[in-house]
């Protein structure tokens, strides 16, 4: 090997201990005040371990896990729920097909989740603390998916009932409802453009109105960014239309519907 | 040195001396507090910071784990027995009853506060560099936490399990490409995604024997993994987040 | 000068070593590949078995006589109707399209309707509310050599199936 390679080499070596040791630097504060663990954060676990444990117990002896008849394939109960963290995903199931919302949009949610730390351009805003008004794009997107999750879930849960009818919780599950809404489709070549124009405009228009934003993600950062933020105002795009329009499909082919 | 002295000394090693040494060697040399630095950030540790939420979702992970494995003394996967199983920890086994429902609770409790651990690390924005992997083994965390829960929705094999796994694994039918009915689908009925969870094509004894492989070994296996590497990032990233 | 990290080696020596070292670096990774796909799909076949201990996908249903036009049928234990029509026979499904709960044929209203997400259908099959995306499938129908009508689930055929005796 000759001098320069070598040269280089080493000078890569040492710029990469150089970011990692800026990359440390980081989490070394100077004038942080340190306290030690035992008992100070000991203490506070032993307290939050023994009031759960004493709640759960609480819990399992006032009220008893539900356990109904004998499993019977030839007879589907009057109520077929999923247990309550999988009701939001049954709730999508009146807007969408089951492989969009049991299948397609969960990938998404996690696809998403999984990608959050690495399509936030800011290394350091609001680190440590909760600085939500600093961080007011990357706040909303994620307080408002997990909102609706969570009001999906109580509205599959309270307000559901016999075949999937809405129930207010006081109502009576045993008068029947019987809710004869004539559905709509989109025609084929409207619902594309209309499926078209949505990603199309949700993207153009922020690239277009927030440049600075749009630069400082960068166009790949940007586009992932906002695909996934448009799929998930998709949600309650179309319950809207399915609520006030009766729109039932959006696009409808022979192969699949959206 | 009296025998007692000793047999206690060599189980608690580092006495009843509080010292900053002590302090320091008590964390240290202690198998479960040796998770932690032996000095942590006076803010980090504020209770209306981090809820203790991480902590809680460990702790209901325990609570589920030690419940399941007794309850496991008296549950066979079988679809002749498994429902007999539930009414006799009901009727017939001291704290059966107690342990099921602590079992099912635990799970609930533990879905909540993984939600919501996942919420104050977004909103304290402690997934920023260099604990962005960390985040991501988060997400793999949550998702391990709502399968078990879903494997474990099955065991009883009443009809609320049994049709509540109906609904979710027809939607693995419907999977686009690899599932039977979905959209643009290649593989058969026997071939397909829901074939695999049910190791047939209707929900019967294979599919029980599946869940609960996947309930009492696979998932709790991956989960175990995941967090000891989740941990290890924790610490290796410098500890729990803290303003820059 | 930079001091060489390791001493008087000649170049070609340490150029071949390089070359061998790549190689035999490469090989390993395609090794492990391998090994890794090997055991992954052994893994994925694993979960095939080659034999089904389900109860057989083709039965007989009785004779066609026993069926009165215009009545629906469900077959229990199999989870199929039988609808006899003035124009023939045919088997439906009794899995509701959406997400597989079994739905109940109301006879007043001549409607089949799903408990589970309320998906209704007409009594040849066809949805006409609720989220359920497609028409139930309608199986397989013929008449067995010793004159009963039997059933082939495995066989999805169009809605425009019928069996005429």
């Amino acid at each position: 090997m000759n001098d320069k390679t070598e040269l280089k080499e080493r000078l890569r070596l040492l710029t990469v201990i150089r970011e990692e040791a800026l990359l440390r630097q980081r989490d070394i504060y100077p004038r942080e005040e340190k306290v030690d663990t035992w008992p100070n954060l000991v203490v506070k676990e032993l307290i939050a371990l023994l009031i759960f444990t004493i709640v759960l117990v609480v819990w399992a002896l006032v009220q008893d896990a539900p356990l109904e008849e004998l499993a019977n394939p030839g007879l589907t109960p009057r109520e077929a729920k999923a247990p309550w963290y999988f009701v939001g995903l049954q709730e999508l199931l009146v807007y969408f097909d089951p492989w969009m919302a049991g299948v397609v949009l969960p990938t998404v949610i996690l696809v998403g989740l999984a990608l959050v730390p690495y399509l936030d351009p800011d290394p350091i805003k609001g680190v440590g603390r909760y600085a939500i008004g600093k961080r007011k794009f990357a706040a909303f997107c994620f307080i408002f998916g997990f909102t609706m999750w969570f009001v999906l879930v109580v509205v599959g849960q309270y307000f559901r009932g016999p075949g999937w009818n809405f129930y207010l919780p006081w109502e009576s599950l045993d008068s029947p409802k019987e809710v004869e809404v004539a559905l709509t489709n989109f025609p084929l070549a409207a619902g594309i453009a209309f499926l078209a124009c949505y990603y199309i405009l949700g993207l153009g228009i922020p690239a277009v109105t927030f440049q600075n934003f749009f630069w400082r993600l960068g166009l790949i950062r940007y586009h992932i960014t906002m695909i996934l933020l448009m799929t998930m105002m998709l949600v309650p795009v179309k319950i809207l239309l399915r609520q006030v329009f009766h729109i039932r499909y959006i696009v409808e082919t022979p192969w699949f519907n959206i | 040195m009296n025998i007692f002295v000793q047999m206690w000394r060599s189980l608690f090693r580092t006495g009843v001396t509080d010292s900053p040494v002590h302090r320091v060697f008590r964390v240290v040399v202690n198998f479960i507090l040796h998770l932690h630095p032996a000095r942590v950030s006076k803010n980090g540790i504020k209770i209306t910071y981090t809820f203790c939420l991480g902590g809680l979702s460990v702790l209901f992970f325990v609570m589920t784990a030690l419940t399941g494995g007794l309850l496991m003394i008296y549950y066979t996967p079988d679809v002749d027995k498994a429902y007999a199983n539930m009414l006799d920890l009901e009727n017939v086994i001291p704290f059966g009853m107690f342990l099921r429902n602590l079992h099912r609770f635990a799970a609930h409790a533990m879905v909540i506060s993984v939600s919501l651990h996942m919420l104050r690390v977004f909103l304290t924005a402690s997934y920023k560099s260099p604990r962005e992997f960390n985040w991501v083994i988060g997400v793999g965390l949550l998702l391990m936490t709502f399968l078990l829960s879903f494997t474990g929705y099955l065991l009883p094999w009443d009809q609320l399990s049994y049709w509540a796994v109906t609904v979710g694994t027809t939607m693995a039918e419907n999977t686009p490409i690899v599932g039977t009915k979905g959209p643009f689908s290649v593989l058969g009925p026997e071939e397909d995604m829901r074939f695999i969870l049910l190791g047939g094509t209707s929900i019967d004894q294979p599919t029980l024997i599946r869940f609960y492989f996947a309930h009492c070994i696979g998932l709790p296996g991956a989960l175990v993994g995941l967090m000891a590497l989740h941990f290890w990032r924790v610490r290796k990233a410098g500890g729990i987040s803290r303003p820059l | 000068m930079l001091k060489p990290l390791v001493d008087d080696i000649s170049e070609t020596t340490v150029s071949r070593r390089r070359v061998l070292g790549g190689a035999l670096f490469w090989a390993s990774c395609g090794i492990v590949v391998a090994i890794l796909g090997v055991i992954g799909g052994g893994v994925l076949r694993f979960l095939y078995p080659r034999a089904l201990y389900e109860a057989s996908k083709i039965f007989k249903v009785g004779s066609p006589e026993s069926y009165k036009i215009g009545s629906v049928n469900l077959v229990t234990g199999r989870g199929v109707w039988i609808v006899r029509e003035q124009e023939g026979f045919y088997a439906i499904l009794a899995k509701c399209t959406h997400l597989g709960c079994q739905p109940i044929w109301y006879e007043d209203q001549q409607v089949f309707k799903c408990p589970c997400h309320g998906s209704r259908f007409h009594k040849d099959g066809v949805n006409f509310a609720g989220p359920a995306p497609r028409p139930l499938d309608r199986l397989y129908l013929s008449l067995a050599s010793d004159g009963r009508l039997e059933v082939d689930k495995g066989k999805d055929v169009g809605l425009d199936y019928k069996l005429k005796v």
